[in-house]
Order: C-alpha cells, then structure tokens, then sequence
C-alpha cells in the first residue's frame, strides 16, 4: 500500500479578518505549497461548508487550481459540515494511496463574520437533518450539546465548572498561539458568569463564526511526518433517535478504526487535536477515542491531564473554542498544529518531542467523523 | 403519539426503510403521550426563523409507553425526571407542558 507523507503546511491568521474566502484560501495554499518545495501538484481538494449559502461563491477547488497557475488538475470542493477539511484531507490521501496522484494539495476555508448571527446558525442547522420534527421544535446545534452537556451532569458528578476549566485551557493555550482568534487571557469567574447560549453552554464553551483557512501538500514521496492512519465514519443524524445521548459513535468508530489501522492504541499517542466544537465535546470525545473512561472525561479535566503539561495534551493549538472555528478550515488546521509539533516548532511546543498526533474532526451532531494519526519517522 | 416499530426498535419518526431488514413497512401502535424529561436545553441564541420566541426550551422526552423518544419543545422550565405530556403540535413541532403535580400523585 502506498504511504502518504506530509511536505507542507500553510495557514492564515483566524478571526475576523478583512480578506475574501477566495484571498484566505489562496493565501493558506500557496503557503503551503511554498513550504513544501513547490512541487508539481497533480490534485486539488478544497473543504468548505457554507460558501455557497453565505459568500456566494462555489467552484473553490478551480479557483485555487486556476490562480495558483496549477495546471489543468482535477479539483473538487468537499462538504461534510464541519468535518469538511478531515474529509478534504482523507479525500486526498485516498488519491494518492489509488496510485493517481504522486502530490495533493488539500486546503480549507471558510468566511463567517460578514454574516449575521442568526444567519450564520441558520445555515449551520443545514447540518442537522432539517425535515424532522426536531428541526420544527427549534433544537439548534448548539441546543444538541446543551441537552447532551445536562445530561452528562445529571449522570456524573460534572458541573458547568468542569466545561469552564476545558474551554480556560484552550484559552490560555490559544493565547500562545499567534494564528489564534483570541489573544486575550480569562478567568474560570469570567467564563462561569458570561452570557448563556443554549443553557448549560455559555458564550466561552461554544465556539465561535471565524473566519480562516489552512492548507496541507502531501505527496506519496517521503518526508520526515507520515499519514500513519486516515479513517471517516458516519453516525446518527437525529438527537431523538440516539440509542445513548452520551456517546457520539461516529467519533468512537473513527477512533477505533484510526488506531486498528496505525496498529496501536491510545495509550501511544503524544498529541491530540479533537473538536471542541463545544467544551462538552471535547470531554465526551477524549471518551469516545479511549483516552480516558467512558463518563470520566470531566475528572481527567479536573486533574489537568488534557493541558499542556498533562499526560494526554488535547488541543495545544487553543482548540475551536480559542484557535477558531471557520468550518471548512478547522480538519486543516489540526492538522497543521500536528506537523508543527512533530516538527518541534509549535505554539505551546511540547518538551517531550512528540512522535505520534491524533487529529478528531467532527461534522454535524455526530453525522461524520474523521480520525488521523500522524508520525515522525 | 404513534410509534413505528420494526426489527424491535421503536421511533416516533417513520423513517423511509427500516435499517435492519429494509422493509418499509412499519407496525404502527397509538401509545400514551406521556413522558420523562430525559434532557433538556434553554435556546438563548436562536436561528433567524426561531429567533421571535427566544429563550425557548428544547426537551427530550422519554416516553412512558415506548422505547423511544421525542424532541419537544416548552414553555415552562424543567428538570430531568419531570413528567411532561402532549399540549399541542405546532408548525410541526411537538409542544410538551408540565404535568400537573396532583396528576402525578395519583
Ligand atoms: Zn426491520
């Protein structure tokens, strides 16, 4: 089986920023495609969820192919919700691993803050099944992890102060890291009294509209980090229909699968990047991938084990919650946060040389997962 | 409420085939509309076509009479464990209300 291998990163600074999707996009690619050497790109896969509904604009993968002067290269745009970039990614290491394609350049890119609030959660409900009478009922996707989140509490000994203490780590990571949305310290005061989004998830536990892109070059001819495992799985659609709201299967099964396929467990990765598209995501997806017991994440939070100092540091980057979430863009952006530590130049770099990176990318409520695992060889 | 039954798993939804057997015939029973609150959110911050009855609550109701469950929405606020009936059906919504703590006694 051809091995696929990783030879340039790019990314934007996320936030609000005055650039189009298309100047993001172009800006994250051709860093990417710098850093790898310039090589000759025989594919384009672009993820990116809402820029059809909100800029306006479709066609992303011949543009970047177009203006970047890559040729007449096959290119194609990918949507999965917000694991639109983890499934770009796993899209372009298929095509290498088929033996088309010797090098892929993978981006993402999503542009949010020019569009109203209920706008922007108006078009990220497209990523719920919209014919169900749940939809009717008004359950938001952030109302989806507010229901999982109470829940969690009644059934464990977790209280809102234990998503507070997830998302002032990914806080105080995303300070460090200069490409991150927020810079600016917080307090467990302030993230505890801040204003209620969908109770028990207040403003600092859900992630926030961004705007960004990033961008990967990897090829079949070898470098120094390799794509040691790639796995995507689909999972439930519909809150109302889960067989246990305290588990999102998709995530677990696109663990179980990653580790199956890298021959190894959890126990050997150094470094994660999970979705925390809210902070309660984050503690049920340190579950599902095995890292702690099944309704224990809360207590491996409370011990400090997730920081950067911890045994199993989660989101050195600062996470969705801190880093940013411009949706297509964020599978890439893990990504890019991985190969900076496997390359030991990362924002919060870890002391122990990382050798094995997990990167979880979700989409939807649990429609889709994606799980990569990464080495320096 | 009706339930669509098939392969022994219960839904209040009738969905298009059932995933074990790909029948799409489903038996239907009537059961009680009578539930549990199994979880529940307050929506502050609403999409564009919700945002006129924000803050709203969104339940998930276990159903006394099913394996199944269904995704209502409330005025009043609750807690896990309530007992919750149908009130009415709204723009395709299920409307859920409180049941009545002397109701419940009996
Ligand atoms: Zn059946």
């Amino acid at each position: 089986m051809t091995s696929t291998y990783i030879h340039g990163i790019g990314m934007t600074k996320f936030g609000r920023l005055e650039s189009s999707l298309k100047e993001l996009l172009l800006e994250a690619c051709n860093e990417a495609v710098k850093d790898a050497g310039n090589p000759k790109i025989d594919a384009v896969f672009v993820g990116n969820f809402m820029g059809g509904s909100i800029s306006n604009q479709e066609i992303l993968g011949a543009i970047v192919a177009n203006e970047l002067g890559l040729g007449y290269i096959p290119s194609t745009k990918v949507e999965g919700a917000c694991a639109s970039g983890g499934i770009a990614f796993r899209q372009g290491i298929l095509g290498i691993m088929s033996g088309e394609y010797d090098t892929v350049l993978v981006a993402g890119a999503e542009k949010m803050k020019h569009a109203s609030t209920p706008d922007v959660t108006q078009a990220i409900n497209s990523a719920m099944d919209t014919t169900t009478t749940e939809k009717m009922a008004g359950l938001t996707f952030p109302g989806f992890f507010g229901v999982l989140a109470n829940r969690y509490f009644y059934e464990t000994g977790a209280s809102k102060e234990h998503l507070a203490r997830v998302a002032l780590k990914n806080r105080e990571n995303g300070v460090n890291n200069p490409l991150a949305q927020f810079p600016k310290h917080t307090s467990l005061e302030e993230i505890l009294s801040a204003r209620m989004i969908t109770d028990p998830l207040g403003l600092f536990d859900c992630s926030p509209m961004t705007d960004g892109a990033a961008a990967v070059v990897i090829s079949k001819k070898k470098s120094p980090i390799a794509v040691k495992a790639s796995s995507q799985v689909s999972g439930p659609t519909k809150m109302q229909d889960a067989i246990d709201l305290l588990s999102i299967p998709a995530i677990g099964e696109s663990g179980r699968l990653a580790y199956e396929k890298a021959g190894l467990g959890p126990e050997d990765i150094d470094v994660v990047e999970i979705h925390d598209c809210f902070s309660m995501t984050e503690i049920i997806a340190t579950e599902e991938l095995g890292f702690f017991n099944r309704l224990e994440g809360w207590k491996a939070v409370e011990e400090g084990r997730t920081k950067v100092d911890g045994d199993k540091p989660v989101n050195t980057s600062g996470g969705l919650l801190s880093r940013g979430h411009p949706i297509g863009a964020t599978g890439l952006a893990q990504i890019y946060q991985l190969v900076r530590q496997l390359r030991g130049n990362a924002a919060n770099q870890l002391a122990k040389n990382p050798r094995l990176a997990l990167a979880q990318n979700l989409g939807g409520t649990g429609s889709y997962s994606t799980v990569h695992i990464l080495e320096r060889v | 409420m009706k339930i669509y039954s098939c392969c022994e798993k219960d839904s209040i939804s009738k969905r298009f085939y059932c995933p074990e057997c790909r029948s799409s015939e489903f038996a239907e029973k009537e059961v009680s509309d009578d539930g549990t609150v199994y979880s529940y959110t307050k929506i502050h911050i609403a999409p564009a076509e919700f945002a006129d009855i924000a803050p709203y609550n969104v339940v998930l109701v276990d159903l006394d009479e099913a394996n199944a469950k269904v995704t209502t929405r409330m005025e009043e606020d609750v807690e896990i464990g309530d007992k919750v009936t149908f009130d009415r059906l709204e723009k395709g919504a299920y409307i859920y209300k409180k049941v009545p703590e002397r109701v419940q006694l009996h």
